[in-house]
């Protein structure tokens, strides 16, 4: 926990000071970053804690983009624009985390996959709010700055690490666990599952919606298909397997390693990037199931004083000379 | 002992059915306090389905469950264990991504209060040190005979008046279906009250005070452990004869 808050002041401390001194490409790029790491620790929090995989976690992103927009339009200061984004992607997320994660099983991830694209097909039809296929321009006038943006999707990223860090060594965060690894048990033994994995999702929607409003704003343009889309989805899921699913870490460092590689090969050669992502994907799932953390836990745990027992001679019953 | 309040739990004319299909058929039990209690029958006898009926994972359709006097019948089974039921699943599932120490806090995750909890966990690894050796590795690498010790001990963290036992030993060693009886009896003797569904009949109706056997879904013979495996009936039936 302590070690936690060290590597997060060694980040978040240069992040805070990056626009006094960064060119606005670097800017961009973690910019970029931040977001990344927002997006892929809100699906961590439901997905990567319960174990309830949601391929449309894009959606909120989404909602919120679109909700962001249509309030600035609106003359909506873009302070209260994210703010909308949010409670919107909330307000989403309340309904539908009731009704699919009372079931067990695939349903949730099925009505997610289902979600985003209804989003996208919403946002294509609904042309008088949201001007159709053609996207929504925003003028730069309505927009904050570069920096404002920055400090905002850094912000984002600082929420959802938190929510994650706060759930994962709370209460909740040994109920998810539990979810993840046994629901039946775990209800058996007390945990009220429906409650906790509601919980958790509707908490995983907020941080994307307004992410999505900080999308809209750092590209002044969007479409159906660049803010409902299927890869951003991959993405999240891509870089939390890649770091460690279900850690408060891992999210961090396999955006780190994702949005590099993806900088590097989007200069050179601009489809491999997608093509990227797909080896990425294989290669994690064959290779490294748990996440890059996964090696560096692995080798903590072979740490000689955690096998042998350390105090209490054990004396009732005789049960330990029995086996091995 | 034939008094209302003298029972732990009483169970009358449950009916259980998964969707269409029909499981138990108006079955009664008692169990009480202190005793240790056995239902027996072939697969397919509805043995399982009695006990998830009692912690809220199969539905009931009809009939009552009281525990301790009060209906309990339907009731959530997240609600359960707070009532003083600890459950032993079958398969001996537990929390295999877990350590030992963190699967023993979960039984008592109700309880809020880190000490009680400290002081519940000490208790069982006094009860089993084989666990307390094995705290800190991750209970999927515990051999099946410490996996059941430690479902056994993640039940007893609420320190309950009633543990419901689905199969605890099947699929174990020899060696370890001796220890895991061994420490029933132990449980007994702490004066606790189980209520256990058993494949093995035999060895189950050697430690019960009571035990029924049931014969597709409904009740067929009842009566002390001793009596059922001196009944010519029941060795034929559920001891594969002689």
């Amino acid at each position: 926990m302590r070690n936690d808050l060290i590597i997060a002041a060694l980040l978040v401390v240069p992040a805070l000071f990056a626009p006094m001194v960064a060119s606005p490409y670097h800017l961009t790029f973690l910019l970029n970053l931040w977001m990344m790491i927002a997006l892929a620790q809100s699906w961590n929090l439901i997905s990567g804690m319960t174990g309830y995989v949601s391929f449309g976690h894009a959606a909120f992103f989404g909602i919120g983009s679109y909700a962001g927009a249509i309030a600035i339009l609106a003359g909506w200061p873009w302070y209260l624009a994210v703010v909308a984004g949010a409670v919107l992607a909330w307000i989403v997320a309340l309904p539908l985390g009731v009704l699919t994660l009372r079931l067990r099983g695939p349903y949730f991830a099925i009505a997610m996959l289902g979600l985003n694209e209804l989003g996208r097909i919403i946002a294509t039809l609904w042309v008088d709010m949201t001007e159709g296929g053609d996207g929504i321009a925003l003028h730069p006038d309505l927009l904050p700055s570069l920096t404002a943006n920055y400090t905002l999707m850094l912000i984002l990223a600082i929420i959802s690490c938190g929510m994650v860090a706060w759930i994962y060594n709370g209460r909740m965060g040994l109920e998810l666990r539990a979810i993840r690894e046994g629901e039946d048990v775990s209800e058996m033994l007390g945990v009220d599952t429906v409650r906790n994995k509601v919980i958790a999702f509707v908490l995983s929607a907020i941080v994307p919606g307004a992410a999505g409003v900080g999308y809209a704003m750092f590209t002044s343009y969007i479409d159906p298909a660049s803010v409902f889309a299927p890869v951003l989805n991959i993405q999240m899921i891509v870089v939390v397997l890649l770091g460690g699913s279900g850690t408060i870490w891992g999210p961090v460092l396999g955006a780190f390693i994702v949005t590099g590689l993806q900088e590097v090969f989007w200069a050179q050669f601009p489809m491999v990037h997608m093509m990227l992502m797909g080896t990425l994907l294989i290669v994690v799932i064959l290779y490294l199931p748990n996440g890059i953390l996964s090696i560096i836990h692995k080798r903590k745990r072979i740490r000689p004083d955690q096998i042998t027992p350390t105090s209490e001679p054990a004396k009732s019953a005789g049960m330990q000379e029995v086996e091995r | 002992m034939s008094g209302n309040n003298s029972k732990l739990l009483k169970i009358r004319a449950l009916d259980v059915s998964y969707g269409s299909v029909q499981v138990l058929f108006g079955i009664d039990l008692d169990v009480t306090p202190g005793e240790i209690v056995s239902i027996i029958g072939p697969n397919g006898a509805g043995k399982s389905t009695v006990i998830k009926a009692v912690i809220g994972i199969a539905p009931a359709q009809r009939g009552s469950i009281h525990f301790k006097g009060r209906e309990i019948t339907r009731q959530p089974a997240h609600e359960i264990p707070a009532l003083g039921i600890g459950y032993v699943p079958q398969g001996r599932i537990v929390f295999a991504e877990m350590t030992v120490t963190e699967n023993l806090e979960m039984g008592a995750f109700l309880l809020k209060d880190g000490k009680r909890v400290r002081d519940a966990v000490d208790r069982v690894f006094s009860e089993f040190p084989r666990l307390h050796e094995r705290r800190k590795q991750n209970a999927g690498r515990l051999s099946g005979g410490e996996q059941q010790m430690l479902a056994i001990g993640r039940a007893l963290m609420l320190d309950p008046e009633l543990v419901i036992l689905d199969e605890p030993s099947l699929g174990l060693s020899p060696k370890y279906v001796d220890i895991i009886f061994e420490k029933l009896m132990g449980l007994k003797e702490q004066g606790r009250t189980l209520l256990m569904v058993e494949q093995n009949a035999a060895r189950a109706l050697s430690v019960s005070d009571h035990a029924y056997a049931l014969e597709l879904g409904k009740n067929r013979f009842s009566d002390t452990g001793q009596a059922l495996l001196n009944n010519t009936d029941v060795r034929k039936m559920y001891l594969g004869g002689a």
